[in-house]
Parts: C-alpha cells; sequence; structure tokens
C-alpha cells in the first residue's frame, strides 16, 4: 500500500507561534482515516501545513510519496489530494456550476464531471444557476465535497464535515462517503464529533495539544479517550 | 443636452477604462495601486512618442502593449513581493513609484505640456439628432463599451475568467482547487496596466499631456472604486458613468463646485452604502 499523505516531525504554526509539534502521520491508499480531538488541539493546523498556508519549521510532508520542501497552495489538489475546507469556503460570487468548474482546476482528467457530481447530488443539478452561497448549510457541504471530487483526488481530506448540519443530513453524509471509499478513493476526516466518524474511519489519530497522544483501530477506541478527546 | 451627456460619456468612458484596471489588480493582490496613475500617464506619453513616428493606432496597440508588459514586471517585481506586508507598505511603495515615474516622464519628455493631434481620419464632427459631436470622443466612447464588453464576456466565459473572479473573491480558496494564482495575477495586472496605457494613449488627443496628469486621473479613479464597491466590476463601470455625467454636469452647469461633486458624492455613497453600489461582489 503506497502512502498518499505523510508527516514526519513536522513542527509548524502561524508567525512566532508554533502549534504542531513533533506529529508523524500517513495515510495509505484506499485507507478511511480519522483525525480527533478537542477545538484548538490544532486539527486545521495538520491541513493548512500540507497546503503550505501554515508554516513548517521542522520535519518532512510527503505528498504521494513525495516531499516538499516547499508546499505552495495548489499543491496539494495537483498531486490528487482535495480538501474539504473547515467552513465550505463556497467561492461567494461564483454559481454553483461554477464552483464545480473550478474544482476541476487541478487539471486531474477523470471520472469527476459536473454532470456525475450532479448525480451524487441532485440537489446541487437543481440549484446549478444559483450563487454557491445561496444553498443551506447541508447543500453547501455538498457543493464543497462536489467541487473536492471534481479534481479527481485519490485522497479526500474532510475537514470537521459535520459542523452544523442536522443529524439527518450527517447521516446522509456518511453514506456518500462510504460510497466514495467503495470507489477506492483514501478518506481524511479531521472532527471533534464521533457521529460522522464511527460511520466512516477505520484508523484514527487523537491530537491534543498539537501532538498526536493516541492513534489506532477505530474498533479498539476505549470510552476514556473518547470522553476526553471528543466533544459530545 | 445630448452632447452633455455624451461628453459625459466620454470622460466616464475613460475613467472606467482606468478605474477597472484598478479594480482588477485590488482584487487579485488586494493591493491599491497608487502607481495606477502613472500607469495611464506613460501610456499618455508613449502613444505620443509613437504617434509621432508610426501613426495613431500603432500607438494605441504599442502602448498598450508596452504598458501590459510593464505591468506584468510590476506584478512579479514588486506587488507579488509586497503580499504579505503590511497595507501601509504598499502603498508607500506604489506611491513611491508613482514618484519616480512622474520624474522619469520629466526627464525623457520634459515638464512642458505636449498636445497630440487628433487623428486626421477622426478630426471631423459627425452630427447626432441635428446635433454636431467631434468623430474621435464617438470612438473614446466606442472602445470603452468595447471594453466594457470584452471584459466581462472574458470574465464570464473563459476559464481565466473563472479563475480571476474567484481569486478575487477567495485567493485561497481558489488556489487550493489547484489555481496558480501568482500566474493568474501576472495576466491581470498586465491586463490591467495595459487597459491605463490604451486610456492613456486615447485620452492624450483630449487632454493635455503632462507629467503629472497621472495624479488627478487616480484620484478620480479612487472616487469610482470606492463608490463602485471595491473589487466590483460592474460596480467600477455605474459608478464611472454616474461620475463621467456628474462631472460633465457640473462643469457646464455649476463650474465653481464642480471638481468638489465627485467627491461629495464618494462622500454621500460611503454614509448611505459604505461597501459601494455594488458591495464586494462581482
Amino acid at each position: 500500500m503506497s502512502e498518499l499523505l505523510g508527516f514526519s516531525n513536522v513542527v509548524s504554526g502561524y508567525g512566532d507561534a508554533r502549534i504542531l509539534h513533533d506529529v508523524d502521520l500517513t495515510i495509505g491508499e484506499g485507507e478511511r482515516v480519522a483525525i480527533l480531538g478537542r477545538n484548538g488541539a490544532g486539527k486545521s493546523t495538520i491541513v493548512n501545513t500540507f497546503l503550505g498556508v501554515a508554516r513548517r519549521t521542522a520535519g518532512e510532508v510527503r505528498l504521494l510519496g513525495r516531499s516538499h520542501p516547499a508546499l505552495r497552495y495548489f499543491t496539494a489538489a495537483r498531486v490528487g489530494i482535495a480538501v474539504v475546507p473547515q467552513g465550505r469556503r463556497i467561492v461567494p460570487n461564483l454559481t454553483v456550476r461554477e464552483n464545480l468548474v473550478l474544482g476541476a482546476a487541478a487539471g486531474r482528467d477523470r471520472p469527476w464531471t459536473v454532470e456525475r457530481v450532479f448525480e451524487l447530488f441532485p440537489i446541487l443539478s437543481e440549484r446549478a444557476n444559483s450563487l454557491g452561497t445561496a444553498l443551506s448549510g447541508g447543500q453547501q457541504q455538498m457543493l464543497a465535497i462536489g467541487r473536492a471530487l471534481m479534481s479527481n483526488p485519490v485522497l479526500l481530506v474532510l475537514d470537521e464535515p459535520s459542523e452544523g448540519l442536522a443529524p439527518v443530513i450527517v447521516d446522509e453524509l456518511a453514506l456518500v462517503l462510504r460510497r466514495l471509499a467503495d470507489t477506492g478513493t483514501a478518506l481524511l476526516l479531521i472532527e471533534q464529533h464521533f457521529g460522522l466518524v464511527h460511520r466512516v474511519a477505520e484508523r484514527y489519530y487523537v491530537l491534543a495539544k498539537g501532538t498526536i497522544v493516541e492513534d489506532g483501530q477505530l474498533a479498539g477506541i476505549s470510552a476514556e479517550s473518547l470522553k476526553k478527546h471528543v466533544a459530545v | 443636452m445630448l452632447v452633455q451627456v455624451l461628453n459625459g460619456l466620454v470622460y466616464g468612458g475613460l475613467l472606467y477604462i482606468v478605474s477597472v484596471g484598478l479594480v482588477l489588480i485590488f482584487g487579485l493582490r488586494r493591493i491599491v495601486n497608487f502607481a495606477h496613475g502613472s500607469l495611464f500617464m506613460i501610456g499618455a506619453y508613449v502613444g505620443f512618442s509613437v504617434a509621432a513616428m508610426g501613426g495613431f493606432w500603432g500607438a494605441v496597440l504599442v502602448a498598450a502593449l508596452v504598458l501590459a508588459l510593464a505591468g506584468a514586471l510590476l506584478d512579479v517585481t514588486v506587488l507579488r513581493p509586497l503580499q504579505r506586508e503590511d497595507p501601509i507598505v504598499t502603498v508607500l511603495v506604489t506611491f513611491g513609484l508613482l514618484l519616480v515615474l512622474e520624474n522619469f516622464a520629466q526627464f525623457v519628455w520634459g515638464k512642458d505640456f505636449l498636445k497630440m493631434p487628433v487623428p486626421a481620419m477622426l478630426s471631423g464632427s459627425v452630427s447626432i439628432f441635428g446635433e454636431s459631436f467631434p468623430a474621435y470622443r464617438l470612438l473614446v466612447i466606442a472602445v470603452a463599451a468595447a471594453v466594457a464588453l470584452g471584459l466581462s464576456v472574458w470574465l464570464r466565459v473563459s476559464r481565466i475568467g473563472l479563475y480571476v473572479r474567484a481569486s478575487s473573491a477567495d485567493p485561497l480558496t481558489t488556489a487550493m482547487q489547484g489555481v496558480n494564482t501568482d500566474r493568474v495575477s501576472v495576466v491581470v495586472v498586465a491586463l490591467g496596466a495595459g487597459l491605463a496605457g490604451l486610456s492613456g494613449t486615447i485620452s492624450a488627443p483630449l487632454l493635455a499631456l503632462s507629467p503629472s496628469m497621472g495624479s488627478y486621473i487616480l484620484i478620480e479613479s479612487f472616487i469610482v472604486v470606492v463608490v463602485g464597491g471595491l473589487g466590483s466590476f460592474v460596480g467600477a463601470f455605474v459608478a464611472a458613468m454616474v461620475i463621467g455625467q456628474v462631472h460633465n454636469f457640473g462643469l457646464v452647469y455649476v463650474p465653481w463646485a464642480a471638481t468638489m461633486i465627485p467627491f461629495l458624492l464618494m462622500v454621500a455613497v460611503l454614509i448611505w452604502r459604505p461597501t459601494g453600489i455594488a458591495g464586494s461582489h462581482v
């Protein structure tokens, strides 16, 4: 199994502030991994580090097995790692369709097209010409996932995807993610809630105060660590 | 009356071509480019010199191309490194550039006012509903309309236009999709500077050329951008048209207050709608 995303002894942060200390993690082809942690544990900084938004001061970040000393914002998408960012970040002045077309900017071909995303999320097709930000929270999450799929990723990273969604929408999201995983797309879920994670992931890391404090198979996670590191 | 409206369109059109460049550059780089007025001024002088040798149409083309090239250079060497700096640093640097370019123009073309002749082919007048109007001024309106139409089609239809619109709203998210926003920015700053060069040249037969002409148009363009809404192309178009009319009717009916009116309009818009006519959306 080849590695899609890897961190070795990564130290990173913003300006002079260090957020991540000595982080090691690895996600392989087709895996479904979760990073759990409370608010402020540094979860989003993991995403920001491989995107090149946070400044890495030590350690190594590998994308598809290749070390990248200087990451640009667009590098991850171009090698096949797509991010569904926290808060969705739907581009406000673009329509639903335009947001999807923007997702194809990485120039990676097949199999996803706007039409296939519409098949996966029919509601998006009904609202194709509305502004992306006119959609409801759940629909925006679908749009953000659809946009990420348009880059035909081998790894889909979702930062707090269940945030602000009604439980019934989270159920729907879990089904969609399982279906994506069945097609071979690896998933990395970054969550502080367990609801979505336990239905999708098979392996987990726990992040606390910027360090990985625990990892293992999700089936074996203890009630105690759930209580300590996961929001109810 | 009709002539006044048309004259307002001429001035509004010129303002639009300059301001839309400012809007494009602000959208992509989040930098208020104080040097933009001097790009207009250099465009006028380059046009003046080329027209003396190769005719008016060649001058328009050369000035636009030379300024576009200068814009690309400006983006790579000045605006890109300034991106992570405090806004006040970018203001100081681009303002410094304005002074340098003014001195450069003074050095090359001298302090005296220069006058570029209207191209012979367009030196006559046309009769519109019984009123006579200079043909050259009609050309200026047509060029402004063509720029507005061309830009909006480019922004709506082309893939790079989509990237430009997306980056001006959210550069980080756009880059995360795989767009090299630095490269988009070079294209956009080159385009903005090229348009400044174009408007400089086509306005040269209407204005007296002087090294300080850039500062005047810069201030008026800022008013357009603020009234229209920072970063809005549609807003800039509407605001340029309104200010063109206000400016012109002001000159005719209340000459003593004419220069003040655009400022008053800006103040009114800032009070009534601080984000400008079109808010911060394209």
